[in-house]
């Protein structure tokens, strides 16, 4: 039984269009990553599927079933946009948010009290919430999204602002989770972090699907042409006849290798080149990373595009100018 | 229905537990309690007795002035019952006498005395002489100079062989009774508390309705709307706030008119602020109150969450409050004509016209006599007004909470209205 069923789903506001003939499914124990540059229509996706808007056209199905506002007690939503009630006590704000979800006062109050432990801020209980770090006041609400034991928990950016340690913390949380059955949708313009976390991705640009599938098929479907290298000493290897661009860095390389069929003899051939005349530290070849994909992608659904546009500073900078484009 | 029910009790218990809160509701009664009880005391305490000495020669002058004068000793006087008692002692001049009530004025025991010099020339005149302890006894020296005049009339009434009674006939004052109609009597000290609750239902409909802007622009820069609009309904939202914040109005306002008629019906206060003090309220009177109180501030509450929707900070809101203030402004322009004639043609139009009925018509309800038809019309016409307000109201919401950034115009607004 699908979780989430998106179908042909299209949603415009004004002269914009934010999602455009959008669909994917997300599966029961699975993770899920709707991915894309800021303004994508990665939020407005999210918003259809939980009813916060309507789409003009298309259908949204959560459970195998149309969309009904009665299925939102089984949804746990993190926003991008934090919100808290700042004045108020966090046991308060948890028990009001957890009974909003059709928890009883006294069970909201008790699971409210297991979850703060299991992640380490017993102690912000009693506390204001405006006394809170802005880490601590991101996993109350990461709390808040996940008390009524939801069955599609919908994470937008959870990872922003966190420190290591909590990013982990909240990360296996996740994982926990999906081993317990219940479906999670990432939705995070920082592909690499989810990268190996995710068994299903949806790529989005411009409302746009780019790119859809089991994360693990779309990677196989890629030559292992990426050559992640550190050494010390001459880069004169990079200008071996089989790299076709590199990037160098204090330290290391990221090579891309030519196409080629003897791609695994080409990877071989710099490495012994490369230890000619440097100290090799490193040497590892890979497919493409996500965020790699997503840009060669895009430049082949809009080739009038030249490539330098998209870069990857682009990726982490939003700019509306995207969606006006 | 669940919803709005936890929204409204979160917003209640949330602002009935701010200081904010408790100070007002707490400070209010008591700042007029305490103006209440400490203008009492002032006016009844400060001024301590009044005690001045007659001096003169003539122990039958001294004797007759000291009976002229007193009523106002036993201070039944009704005019003078606010003020203090006036003690006089009658003495006769001797040797040391002048340097005795010198003495005794410099020392406070007395508060001025009466020099009578006999005339030098017989048949002449005395020579009156009023030396005050302070320069504000003003009102002694003329109350003195009515008594010594009566006194030497009926002397003088007495000398030409009239008989003492014949003379006290003729020299009894002409008293004018101040009567009033007891209906009237009654209105005006019900205008008096009836304008009392006019202000309180200005103020807290002001207050309150600002505070649901308020806290729908603290919502949407604290962005807990997308939260929230994960599970509820922007309607739902809406209502449960306004009743939340509501219910909060009510509470105050509860709590301030039970403590004010507390205060008015304690003996203490009526005792001491006499008849200055009269607080009349009647049940219907009350009752009301609470019913034009509610619409008008469902009415305002509404516009106000529609300006809280649209805008994105409290500077914005200051820009678009007019809407709120103006019609509110007005009623308050208006109050004056309409005590004035309650029943005027004027009164009878303003207080049928939605904003200004709750205001206004409970005036009306109050001191005039407005037909039932009419006050089941206002309420009507309120009702209709607030249920088409809502209705805008909530497209206007339900859009505008999730707009973050520039303010909308009114053609992005009329096409929020259009679109469902």
């Amino acid at each position: 039984m699908p979780i989430v069923q998106l179908h042909h789903v299209r949603k415009a506001y004004d002269s914009k269009v934010a999602v455009e003939d959008l669909s994917f499914t997300i599966e029961p124990g699975t993770m899920f990553g709707l991915l894309g540059p800021n303004g994508s229509g990665k939020t407005s996706s999210i918003r259809m599927m939980i009813g916060i808007t309507v789409p003009d056209s298309g259908s949204v199905s959560l459970f195998d079933q149309p969309f009904d506002r009665g299925m939102l007690a089984r949804v746990g939503y993190l926003p991008e946009e934090r919100g808290l009630y700042k004045k108020m006590n966090v046991l308060d704000q948890l028990v009001f948010l957890g009974q909003l979800h059709g928890l009883s006062g006294s069970e909201a109050r008790r699971r409210s009290h297991q979850w703060c432990e299991r992640l380490d801020i017993a102690e912000a209980i009693p506390k204001k919430t405006e006394d809170l770090s802005k880490g601590m006041q991101q996993k109350i609400q990461f709390i808040a999204s996940l008390l009524h034991d939801p069955e599609l928990i919908i994470m937008d950016e959870p990872f922003t602002g966190l420190d290591p340690v909590n990013a982990v913390l909240l990360m296996d949380t996740l994982v926990d989770l999906r081993r317990q059955g219940k479906a999670v949708l990432f939705s995070t313009h920082r592909m690499d972090q989810v990268e190996k976390l995710c068994d299903n991705i949806a790529l989005i640009h411009r409302g746009n699907l780019v790119l859809s599938g089991s994360m693990r098929e779309i990677k196989a479907s890629y030559p292992r042409n990426r050559v992640h290298i550190a050494f010390a000493g001459d880069d004169w290897f990079l200008r071996h006849p089989a790299v076709e661009e590199y990037k160098l860095y204090p330290g290391y390389a990221d090579i891309k290798l030519r196409p080629s069929p003897t791609l695994e003899d080409d990877s071989q051939a710099l490495l012994a080149s490369a230890i000619g005349r440097a100290r090799v530290d490193r040497f590892e070849v890979t497919e493409p990373t996500l965020e790699e994909i997503f840009i060669e992608k895009v430049q082949e659904t809009s080739p009038s595009k030249n490539g330098r546009e998209l870069s990857m500073a682009q990726l982490d900078q939003p700019s509306r100018s995207d969606l006006d484009a | 229905m669940h919803n709005v029910w936890l929204i409204a009790r979160r917003e209640y218990i949330e602002r009935i537990r701010t200081r904010g809160f408790l100070i007002t509701t707490v400070m209010i009664p008591a700042i007029m309690a305490g103006f209440i009880f400490g203008s009492t005391f002032l006016s009844s305490s400060a001024k301590p007795d009044t005690r001045i000495a007659i001096v003169s020669s003539d122990t039958q002058l001294a004797l007759d002035l000291q009976a002229e004068l007193q009523p106002l000793m036993r201070g039944t006087q009704p005019r003078v019952v606010r003020h203090p008692r006036l003690i006089v002692d009658a003495m006769d001049i001797g040797p040391d006498t002048r340097s005795v009530v010198d003495q005794e004025l410099e020392s406070g025991d007395l508060d001025g005395y009466l020099w009578i010099a006999p005339a030098g020339t017989p048949g002449a005149r005395p020579t009156f002489t009023f030396t005050p302890r302070s320069s504000d006894q003003d009102a002694i020296r003329s109350v003195l100079a009515g008594a010594l005049s009566t006194v030497l009339l009926r002397e003088q009434l007495a000398h030409r062989g009239i008989v003492a009674a014949d003379a006290d006939t003729m020299l009894q004052p002409v008293e004018i009774v101040a009567a009033r109609l007891p209906r009237h009597q009654d209105h005006e000290s019900a205008e008096v508390s009836v304008t009392v609750l006019f202000f309180l239902m200005y103020m807290v409909i002001m207050l309150y309705g600002m505070n649901v802007a308020r806290s729908i622009i603290e919502e949407k820069t604290s962005r807990i709307f997308e939260v929230m609009l994960a599970t509820i309904r922007p309607p739902e939202m809406m209502a449960g706030k306004i009743i939340g914040v509501g219910s909060v109005g009510l509470t105050q306002v509860a709590i301030w008119l039970a403590a004010g008629l507390l205060l008015a019906r304690s003996s203490m206060v009526t005792h001491l602020a006499g008849h200055s003090l009269q607080i009349t309220l009647t049940a219907p009177q009350v009752a009301y109150f609470f019913v034009y109180f509610i619409l008008g501030y469902v009415f305002y509450s509404s516009i106000a969450a529609a300006l809280g929707a649209m805008t994105n900070s409290e500077q914005e809101l200051q820009q678009l409050n007019m809407f709120l203030v103006l019609p509110l402004a007005f009623c308050f322009v208006m109050l004056k004509d309409v005590l004035e004639a309650p029943d005027g043609t004027l009164s009878r139009i303003l207080a049928l016209i939605p904003p200004f009925t709750p205001l206004l018509m409970y005036l009306r309800v109050c001191l005039g006599h407005p037909s039932p038809v009419e006050v089941i019309a206002s309420i009507v016409l309120t009702s209709a007004s607030i249920y088409a307000i809502i209705w805008v109201t909530s497209r206007i919401y339900r859009i505008g909470v999730l707009m973050y950034g520039k303010r909308p115009n009114i053609i992005e607004i009329l096409r929020w209205l259009r679109y469902s």
